[in-house]
């Protein structure tokens, strides 16, 4: 093994990754055991379909967390999205290129009103991003009054099905439309954080805005980027669920912002800035819909189901932290 | 003109206003009922406002409704608050949570406004509760449909809103006890599972549940999106031969899953009966009209009155199949 790759080990077993994907493993392997259903093809992609929602949406916090922000505005920026793309669509014709340049583009608007009133007031980034839930979504039911839309194009409501392949008795699997947004915006955003010039600056920003603005960034730009990221990928988020739902609905997105924010915390992304992966987000998605998932394979009842949810976050978190105090204390004693 | 001139002379306009208006208005300005809701803007509300308009009209009552943006609790009791300064002479509540509007309620009774109160059986400091169906009879009928196409037995399961959500819940205890009496053979696989406010999640639930019990054969969903969630699952696997879902759906949102046989019925009550309900019985309260067993509620017919429960039923179950479904949305639900 050569000196790099093992010292790239050796710093990944010390990483808060290392121990969520410890933590996924064991639980993946007593869930593999107890119900033969776990471990199947058709599980895998019934997951990676039912979470593309929350996984998206997830990827684009997780920039604006890196950045020293927090918006919680993106559920009712992905339900404007979602109605103002769809609406258009029934009402003049739309193809799928189409459809997903009003949801996005309609992201990146709101997500630049948020980015103008953070920067440009030095507003903290929560407060901006709870008024202006409050204002999208608001606008959103004055102007639709509340009204589902039912009946989609049909193109839209059959999405798209490529490499099909069957799975025993009547199923049949393939790549649809949920999962392959969801590896597009998972690999957009890991070039973006990993191999660009603009995603070391977001983590510099995040890490330390004074030093940034110093070094002659241009943090309003910065800003801007990642708030539009952000409603980018809650524009693209929208169809994803919209599809999924077969309509859209209006009321049903806001409110789930937390599942989101679990999902990228718990992947290691620090509310502080600066600090967070795009393999961590992807675990903490996985650990989330695994543990769901498995519950209910499991048949444990619902009623226990939440307790359960919880003591998992508690332990992989305990765990991570734990061992960085280990490493702390080791350090300081040598 | 400086400031405190202006400001007191509109104080002075203020309480001109205040003194002149009632005594010019009382006797022929129709008496103001206002009704908060769960939240304003969803269908099913906007389907209650018509009701309550049209007995605003038949009764001549000065009628609307009002809801938080949110589904909030507090934010309920601060509309409560606002129509007790307002001196409305009737209040109508569709309760979030019975704890929370409580107190409210009781300074709304001394104040002399009278309390009507839909969904709310357990709600404390109202004059009557009106409900358009009976929740156990409720829940028997839709597992008696249930049965018929599972043939009587196998495996099913049940989702609600919530675990919480007392009326989903309520619905769900008289469906399974009438399932425990009367069709033996047929088999509660699991707990009652939660999320059927949400598509996507009865949707995931659903694919999670079909793995877990293969020989599952009937799902029923209280809370309109889970028979949704459920019926998309189950198309997308190709099982609806196998799998009978039935519950509570509105309509125009069911119509191309019952269309399909996939929800086997649906059932509901009209939440436009409901509002018109809420203003016919206040109607009869500002009256002075008695109300006991079988009164007659204008435009509904003869109901069933708790006097000391302070209760009263009309049965009113909507029955959505492919028969009713399209003259129900052209009736706008």
């Amino acid at each position: 093994m050569p000196d790099s790759l093992k010292a790239a080990l050796a710093r990944f077993r010390r990483s808060h990754e290392f121990w969520l994907l410890a933590v996924i493993l064991l639980l993946c392997a007593g869930l593999g055991v107890a119900n033969a259903q776990f471990l199947t093809m058709q599980n895998l992609f019934d997951l990676l379909t039912s979470y593309a929602f929350v996984g998206i949406l997830a990827l684009g916090l997780l920039v604006v967390l890196i950045a020293g922000g927090i918006d919680i505005s993106f559920t009712a920026t992905a339900s404007v999205a979602q109605y103002v793309a769809l609406a258009f669509a029934n009402a003049y014709g739309a193809n799928w290129f189409t459809v997903f340049a009003i949801a996005m583009g309609t992201g990146l608007a709101l997500g630049a009103i948020n980015a103008q009133f953070i920067q440009k007031l030095r507003i903290p980034s929560i407060i901006v991003s709870v008024a202006t839930l409050n204002i999208f979504y608001g606008l959103l039911i004055f102007v639709t009054g509340g009204k589902y839309i039912y009946s989609l194009p049909d193109w839209f409501a059959t999405g798209i099905f490529w490499f099909e392949f069957d799975w025993g008795k009547t199923s049949s699997y393939g790549v649809n439309l949920q999962i392959l947004v969801l590896g597009v915006s998972f690999l957009i955003t890991w070039l973006l954080l990993n191999r660009t010039n603009i995603g070391r600056q977001v983590y510099a920003m995040g890490g330390n805005p004074d030093a940034a603005q110093r070094l002659g960034f241009h943090t309003f730009r910065l800003n801007m980027l990642v708030y539009c990221y952000m409603g980018v990928m809650a524009g693209a988020a929208s169809l994803v669920q919209a599809q999924l739902a077969q309509s859209v609905a209006p009321t049903v997105l806001v409110g789930k912002e937390l599942d989101v924010v679990a999902a990228v915390v718990l992947g290691g992304a620090s509310l502080s800035g600066g600090v967070g992966t795009v393999l961590g987000t992807f675990l903490g998605l996985t650990l989330l819909a695994v543990l769901q998932n498995g519950l209910i394979l499991l048949g444990v009842s619902s009623y226990w189901s939440q307790l359960f949810v919880g003591l998992v976050i508690l332990i992989s978190v305990s765990v991570t932290a734990w061992s960085q105090r280990e490493r702390r204390a080791r350090r300081v004693r040598a | 003109m400086n400031r405190r001139e202006t400001l007191k002379l509109m104080g002075g306009a203020t309480a001109l206003s205040v003194a002149g208006l009632p005594s010019l208005s009382w006797a022929d300005t129709p008496k103001e009922m206002v009704t908060v809701v769960k939240i304003a803007g969803i269908p099913w509300f906007n389907a209650l406002e018509k009701g309550i308009q049209k007995g605003a009209k038949d009764f001549s009552i000065n009628a609307s409704m009002v809801g938080p943006a949110n589904v909030d609790p507090a934010q309920q009791v601060k509309l409560l608050e606002d129509l007790i300064a307002k001196k409305v002479a009737v209040i109508g509540l569709v309760p979030l949570d019975v704890k929370v509007c409580e107190p409210v309620l009781k300074r709304a009774q001394a104040a002399g406004i009278k309390v009507i109160t839909h969904e709310g059986p357990e709600q404390e400091g109202r004059d009557w509760n009106v409900e358009l169906i009976d929740s156990v009879r409720f829940g028997e009928v839709q597992m008696e449909r249930l049965a018929k196409d599972m043939g009587g037995k196998g495996e099913y399961v049940v989702y609600v809103g919530t675990l919480t959500t007392p009326l989903h819940n309520k619905w769900a205890d008289a469906a399974i006890a009438y399932q425990k009496k009367n069709y033996p053979d047929m088999k509660l696989v699991a707990d009652r599972f939660p999320g059927a406010d949400e598509i996507d999640t009865s949707q995931r639930t659903t694919q999670d549940v079909i793995k877990a019990y293969p020989n599952l054969a009937g799902i029923l969903g209280f809370g309109s999106n889970g028979p949704i969630g459920a019926g998309n699952a189950v198309r997308q696997q190709r099982l609806q031969k196998k799998i009978a879902i039935v519950g509570t759906v509105l309509p125009s949102q069911a119509k191309a899953l019952i269309n399909d046989d996939i929800i086997r019925e649906g059932f509901l009550w009209n939440p436009t009966d409901a509002g018109y309900a809420m203003v016919a019985v206040a109607s009869l309260v500002l009256n002075g009209k008695p109300i006991t067993d079988g009164v007659e509620v204008p435009g509904l017919g003869k109901a069933a009155v708790d006097v000391a429960g302070k209760q009263i039923k009309v049965d009113k179950i909507m029955r959505i199949n492919k028969e009713t479904v399209d003259g129900l949305i052209a009736g706008g639900l």
